[in-house]
């Protein structure tokens, strides 16, 4: 009997020991975030307030930051961010979707992975080289106005390819679309089939078995490929440097060239109104849909 | 079943082994990467920052072999903020020995503390420097790129005049930065996105021209800066320019395309499209040039030794030296010192007849440039603040 | 019949044209890199050699794939103990949305805010700053891929275990960790290959070290690209093909076989 009750009292404190190793374990990524992620972005908060002191800065409270960037040309430069983020992330999602849905329901997973795999072999390739390969290809002397010509689809070559709206979007699609399909893949493969062939059987058109069944279970994962290519597209820099035409640019480069000048109070400023912004989606993604549902069992074990 | 947990937990503890020796080798690696490049080094291994230009292919092995100090490169930007942000804010104080970029920034360099002044008796190959006695000496504008106060702090690297490219066979011969405003090449012009070359030299076609009044194109007043941002958002709303350059790559790509005809750029971009089999000329302007130079400066770091910081100061003098700047004028395109023309042509062994002939022309041309003069591209100007949100003006603003 | 085979090669033509497009700027760097030598026309594989030769080069590869591998080696973990977080803490809503949120940051800020930090706590740039940046980076992906994994593993296995006498630790070693490994591979995959391409935050935590990205970025900006770059992305591209195409389907089968 005594030795029975040792054993019990023992087994309680060895799982009361590794509760709290458990807790301590589980608090290292959070203290990681903690110190290397909040800090510097609270950091870059203060900064935004601050004051310039030569070339560097002092502790103050003032909004010249903010009055500078509210007030002049570079407003013009959040508004495109914002607009051409959007444009990007619609324009790949509807590229993506459709292929997510076909290797999802009509391709072995074996096929599947390996076709998934090769979407990111594109990425081992220096983002800088692969856009400066656009450039190349999209050029008023390149091989695409050269093969429209010899196509006679086109007499002259064609000036917008380049420097232009269109060859932005081509670098965003390219760089960010890939990122998406695999979301897209997961949250359709993780659909279940008994829902979509209970539609069936019911009578449901496929059609009608898409939209009602299969589109709104794989929301949560439209929502975040959406994220990928828009958080990707507006904080871009390089695709607007090397395919953007006059002068193109978005909230990356803008600021950059506050940097140029040691104006980090700018710079800082600028951040802050782009993390306020992102943290916004975040917060509306986080409210419009249950994002712990969709991450799964896992939360609703303990919630 | 306790056989099957012994043999799991065998191969576990295998698995286990395996990763720890794995991560140990990783481990090795670490210093073996700060050591590569340094097969001879000796004392230890010299840390480099540099925007590019400076680098003699990699080989340092006449350096290393005379002074027993390695090198390490390291390849930063040329933007101002890269350098400072690398100084100050990656605390690049403690880790860098020299840093070789576009002069000029001694200015903000010397006020955050960051460099430390030269005692060119250290350096044996300074008063073999003509160059330095003819344009940068004290009390000549060229002083600016290597000095502040009256004293000395970055060793010359590399000189040069910078005007605009032009291809021949769309335009015909040019001999003035109109070209770059002419209607007739609408569409087919580029800038480079720089508020100190295109700036700068938009200020001096305005200013020979009588078209504003601008006092000193190398460091205008917030007015003066207002009216040649004007006057190009005028000519780019006209859609006069194809697209502004950020890099050295695509300014190159740009002419050996034909995507533009006449471009601010850099001399260099020319060799390497005439390489490329493009026929382009780099214009010799009424106006003058846009004259600047590089330079090297010591990394201020009260704690460094004084055998390191010997051995700094040899690296200086190593770049004023004949073989490095042949070997620099070779690669870039660049004027360097005096000595690379002689080293050039009397060490066959190191370089060909026809390098030899290239390093002199390429200095002579420079050195032309330098007597016709122009403006000299001034890195930090008094109001750099309203040079830099201008500049974010005209490049917001709408083309065509 | 006819007309699914008939879909079905449309949309095989469909993602094979997706592919295409994004394999299309892969084509000039290999072309560029068989540039003839001086004074040749004809295509030569010379620069391949040449990459060696270049200990600018070759030391930033270097740097580059051990701070690949670290990053892939301690991002995993790193992702797996917090997806754990997410299940065994008390808020899992919060500690979400802190694991998510680098994800909306843009790597000038994130680079910016970083550097600040480091000077503040007189940290010099070295290797572990690069780390630093880049586990932050690849963290959130990780996260997510393990979490996924985590959502198709039903918990009743664990139970099973716990009923047959396993402890904690030995149920989650030998039963979970087995089960959601995929994940772990995929997550150690992707920090990898996001550590290999970051170059903004890099840049301004760098100190005295080239990644090869930095290394290219300012080649690129000052003195221009040289043909051995594109030999070295060329090189790259074949080794990620022939591995997606020829060894993992390899291994695969493999797998199979052990299994049967």
């Amino acid at each position: 009997m005594g030795t029975v009750q040792g054993s019990t009292q023992q087994i309680t404190l060895s799982r009361r020991l590794s509760g709290i190793a458990r807790y301590v374990l589980l608090a290292i990524p959070l203290l990681f975030l903690a110190v290397f992620f909040l800090l510097p972005l609270g950091l870059t908060i203060l900064v935004g307030f601050f004051e310039r002191a030569g070339f560097w800065i002092r502790p103050a409270f003032t909004l010249a930051a903010y009055q500078a960037f509210l007030g002049g040309p570079r407003l013009f430069v959040l508004q495109r961010s914002l607009f051409v983020a959007a444009e990007v992330t619609v324009l790949a999602l509807a590229l993506a979707y459709p292929m997510a849905y076909f290797l999802s329901m009509h391709v072995r997973p074996q096929v599947t992975r390996t076709v998934l795999l090769l979407f990111t072999v594109p990425f081992v390739v220096n983002y800088v080289i692969r856009n400066f390969s656009w450039a190349y290809l999209l050029s008023r002397t390149g091989p695409v106005n050269r093969l429209l010509e010899a196509l006679h689809l086109t007499a002259g070559s064609l000036d917008w390819l380049l420097y232009s709206d269109f060859s932005v979007l081509v670098g965003l699609i390219s760089s960010y679309m890939p990122f998406m399909i695999y979301p897209l893949w997961l949250a359709l493969a993780g659909v279940d089939r008994r829902l979509i062939e209970a539609s069936w059987v019911l009578g449901a058109p496929p059609l009608l078995t898409f939209l009602r069944v299969t589109l709104p279970l794989s929301i949560p994962g439209i929502f975040t490929a959406l994220i990928f290519g828009f958080v990707g597209s507006f904080g871009e820099s390089a695709v607007p440097i090397i395919l953007g035409g006059v002068g193109y640019q978005l909230m990356g480069n803008t600021i950059t060239s506050a940097l140029d000048v040691l104006n980090y109070p700018l710079a800082a400023a600028m951040s802050s109104i782009v993390v306020v912004v992102m943290l916004l989606f975040l917060a509306a993604w986080y409210l419009l849909f249950d994002v712990p549902a969709f991450l799964g069992k896992i939360v609703r074990w303990r919630v | 079943m306790d056989e099957v947990a012994a043999r799991l937990s065998r191969r576990e503890f295998l698995r286990a082994a395996a990763y720890a020796t794995a991560g140990a080798s990783l481990l090795r690696l670490g210093p073996l990467v700060s050591w590569a490049g340094a097969a001879a080094a000796k004392k230890g291994t010299l840390s480099f920052a540099d925007i590019g230009v400076g680098d003699p292919g990699g080989d340092w092995s006449k350096f290393t072999n005379a002074t027993g100090w390695g090198v390490n490169l390291v390849a930063i930007g040329n933007a101002p903020s890269q350098i400072l942000n690398v100084l100050i804010a990656g605390g690049g104080k403690g880790v860098y020995d020299v840093i070789n970029i576009v002069g000029g920034m001694q200015k903000p360099l010397v006020e955050n503390d960051l460099i430390i002044p030269i005692a060119t008796s250290r350096l044996p190959n300074w008063g073999k420097d003509a160059y330095i006695s003819e344009f940068l000496s004290s009390g000549k504008p060229g002083f600016e790129f290597i000095g502040y106060k009256g004293k000395i702090y970055g060793v010359p690297t590399v000189l040069q005049g910078d005007s605009f490219a032009y291809l021949p066979e769309k335009t015909g011969q040019l001999d003035s930065y109109a070209a770059l405003f002419d209607p007739k090449w609408k569409g087919f012009v580029a800038l480079e996105d720089n508020f100190t070359t295109a700036g700068q030299k938009t200020a001096l076609y305005l200013k020979t021209n009588k078209l504003a009044t601008i006092k000193d194109p190398a460091n205008m007043t917030p007015g003066e800066i207002r009216t040649v941002i004007d006057f190009l958002i005028e000519k780019k709303k006209e859609g006069q320019f194809r697209v502004i350059w950020t890099s050295f790559e695509q300014a190159v790509d740009l002419l050996t395309r034909r995507e533009v005809y006449v471009m601010d750029c850099w001399e260099p971009m020319v060799f390497a499209a005439r390489k490329k089999g493009v026929s382009a000329v780099y214009a010799r302007p009424k106006e003058g040039y846009l004259l600047w130079a590089m330079a090297a400066y010591i990394v201020k770091n009260p704690q460094r030794p004084a055998d390191r910081e010997k051995g700094a100061y040899d690296l200086l003098n190593f770049m004023l030296d004949g073989w490095y700047g042949a070997k620099i004028t070779l690669l870039r395109g660049y004027m360097t010192n005096p000595q690379a023309v002689a080293y050039a042509k009397a060490n066959a062994g190191d370089f060909s007849a026809a390098e030899a002939a290239e390093v002199a022309r390429i200095h002579d041309n420079v050195r032309s440039k330098f007597r016709l003069g122009g403006t000299w591209q001034n890195r930090w100007p008094t109001y750099v603040e309203q040079y830099e949100s201008e500049w974010a003006r005209f490049k917001a603003a709408p083309s065509k | 019949m006819k007309r699914r085979v008939g879909v079905g090669l449309v949309a095989w033509i469909y993602v094979f044209s997706i592919l295409l497009f994004l394999y299309l700027p892969l084509v000039p760097p290999i072309l560029f890199s068989l540039a003839p030598v001086a004074g040749g026309n004809a295509p030569t594989v010379h620069w391949y050699g040449e990459l060696w030769r270049n200990p600018v080069l070759v030391t930033s590869i270097k740097t580059s794939l051990l701070t690949g591998i670290l990053t892939a080696l301690l991002t995993p973990p790193l992702g797996l103990l917090a997806a754990m977080g997410v299940r065994e803490l008390r808020a899992p809503r919060a500690v979400l949305l802190l694991l998510l949120m680098p994800l909306f940051i843009p790597g000038v800020s994130m680079g910016l805010g970083n550097a600040f930090l480091f000077r503040l706590l007189n940290i010099p740039p070295s290797l572990w700053t690069i780390l630093i940046a880049h586990v932050l980076w690849a963290l959130p992906f990780a996260f997510l891929i393990i979490l996924t994994a985590m959502t198709t593993f039903d918990p009743v296995y664990l139970e099973a275990a716990y009923v047959h006498g396993a402890g904690r630790l030995r149920a989650f070693l030998d039963v979970e960790l087995a089960l959601i490994a995929p994940g772990i591979t995929g997550a150690a995959t992707f920090s990898f290959i996001l550590s290999l391409n970051e170059t903004v935050r890099t840049g301004l935590v760098q100190g005295p070290l080239n990644t090869v990205q930095t290394y290219i970025w300012s080649t690129y900006l000052q003195v221009g690209l040289s043909p051995t770059i594109y030999a070295l992305m060329s090189l790259l591209i074949l080794l990620t093909v022939a591995l997606v195409l020829v060894i993992r389907p390899m291994m695969a089968r493999r797998a199979i076989r052990v299994t049967l």
